[in-house]
Parts: structure tokens; C-alpha cells; sequence
């Protein structure tokens, strides 16, 4: 049930791009512009920022200074 | 502490989108990632003030845009470029006829001013509304939605693209009316 909603609402956002905004899938624009975000969101993460939170939680864990 | 796993975890789960943001605005993989590591850091310092059940990507945008721009300001370069002087000294470089390759699309966004690139990847590519974008911003919505538009008046321009907005505004009702290469 709940995968259905998800689904659901997958596709309105997907449709939302269509009809809302002048960026949808018939625009050459708008599907270049998924594209070149597609690939960057698709770029391997660096171990930097794992680590980096990794370090956050490591320094908040014991001692809370509240 | 549980709580800061999970948010620890969400903030993972965020960082591809905080990364492609960051690139779009920044331009420079390298200052993007510094960019997203600063964000990290300030939203772990600020986890208390994010508010459960909100939306987390939009609040990290909003950070990692404001740090973008206190940078910038930092370094006393001109964040806006409305008038498209730094638009207008770069060559031209029109498409090719038919289909548009990735590298000219990248080419034409590098030269949008920075205030309608950043809207028109927030509606276009990131995935938030317009109340979501102009939230980001800090700007109104009728704001994001002229510089959506201007943005992509401005790439056809650029890419010579024509066809799409050959006849002012009535070519989005075309659009949303559907074409059969749909």
C-alpha cells in the first residue's frame, strides 16, 4: 500500500513537469536540463563526506554539551 | 544518539543532489565540493532547528545556496549578471541542427546569469516547486517563475533552438498541448 502511494506519487512529479512548467518532457530544454542533472547526481560520491559525518556524530557522541 | 543517526543518514542520502546543486551553481567540481562539505558541517551544527517532517532537501539547498553566496560576497565577485556582461563577451556557440549535444547544453547554462541558472535547475532538474524554489532563494514565487522563463528564453536563444518558442508564450500551451514527437 504503501509502495503504491509512493509510485503514485512519483509519477505526479513527474507529470507535474509537464503541465506546470514550461521545462516538461516535450521541451528540448527541459530534458536537457534532466540530463545534465541526471549525470551530475549520478557522480560517485567521495569517501570525504562520509568520513566527514562519520566525524560529526564521532564529536557529538560522548559529552553533549547541553 | 539514534536521532543523529538517522538525520546522519538522510544527509547521505541528500548528498548526491547537495553535490549536482552545488556543480550547477558553482561550475568548479572542486570549490562544489567544498561547498557541500561546508554545508554538512553548518546543518549538522544547525540539526536542532531543522524541523521533523519538513522537507530536508529543501532545507539543505537552502543552506548550501546561502554559504554559495557569503562565499562569493567574500570574494567580492559580482554574483549577479542580469545584464549578461559576462554572457555577452563569451563566443557564441549555436547548436548543430537536430539533436542538441550535452556539451553546448553545458556551455549555454554556464553563461545564464547566476539567478535564473539556479531557478531554472531548481524547477527543471532538482524537482521542487515553485513555492519550494522560491523558499531556497528567499525571493517570491512570481520571482522564480520570470527567471525560469527569462532562463529558458535565454537557452534557445543561446542554442539557436527554434520551433519550441518561435512564438512567445503561446509555445508553452503548445507544449502542454502535446505534439506526436511526444
Amino acid at each position: 500500500m504503501k509502495e503504491a502511494i509512493k509510485t503514485a506519487s512519483a509519477g505526479a512529479d513527474r507529470r507535474r513537469g509537464i503541465s506546470g512548467d514550461p521545462l516538461g518532457a516535450n521541451s528540448e530544454i527541459g530534458r536537457k536540463l534532466k540530463q545534465y542533472y541526471d549525470e551530475l547526481v549520478s557522480d560517485e560520491v567521495p569517501d570525504r563526506f562520509a568520513q566527514l559525518l562519520a566525524q560529526l556524530e564521532k564529536a557529538e557522541a560522548p559529552g553533549r554539551k547541553d | 544518539m539514534a536521532a543523529s543517526q538517522g538525520f546522519k543518514t538522510d544527509l547521505l542520502a541528500t548528498i548526491p543532489s547537495l553535490r549536482a546543486f552545488a556543480v550547477s551553481l558553482t561550475q568548479n567540481a572542486d570549490r562544489a565540493d567544498d561547498l557541500v562539505q561546508e554545508t554538512l558541517v553548518k546543518a549538522w551544527d544547525k540539526q536542532q532547528s531543522f524541523q521533523l517532517g519538513t522537507n530536508l532537501k529543501a532545507w539543505l539547498f537552502t543552506i548550501l545556496r546561502n554559504e554559495f553566496y557569503s562565499q562569493m560576497r567574500k570574494r567580492g565577485r559580482e554574483v549577479q549578471d542580469s545584464d549578461g556582461i559576462m554572457t555577452a563577451r563569451l563566443a557564441v556557440h549555436p547548436a548543430q541542427h537536430g539533436q542538441l549535444d550535452l556539451k553546448d547544453f553545458r556551455a549555454a547554462l554556464e553563461r545564464l546569469p547566476q539567478d535564473q541558472r539556479e531557478a531554472i535547475i531548481l524547477i527543471g532538474a532538482s524537482g521542487f516547486s515553485y513555492e519550494e524554489a522560491a523558499e531556497i532563494c528567499g525571493c517570491a514565487v512570481g520571482t522564480i517563475k520570470s527567471r525560469v522563463s527569462r532562463a529558458r528564453t535565454r537557452l534557445q536563444e543561446i542554442l539557436q533552438i527554434s520551433g519550441e518558442d518561435e512564438f512567445g508564450p503561446d509555445a508553452i500551451s503548445t507544449q502542454v498541448m502535446g505534439s506526436p514527437a511526444a
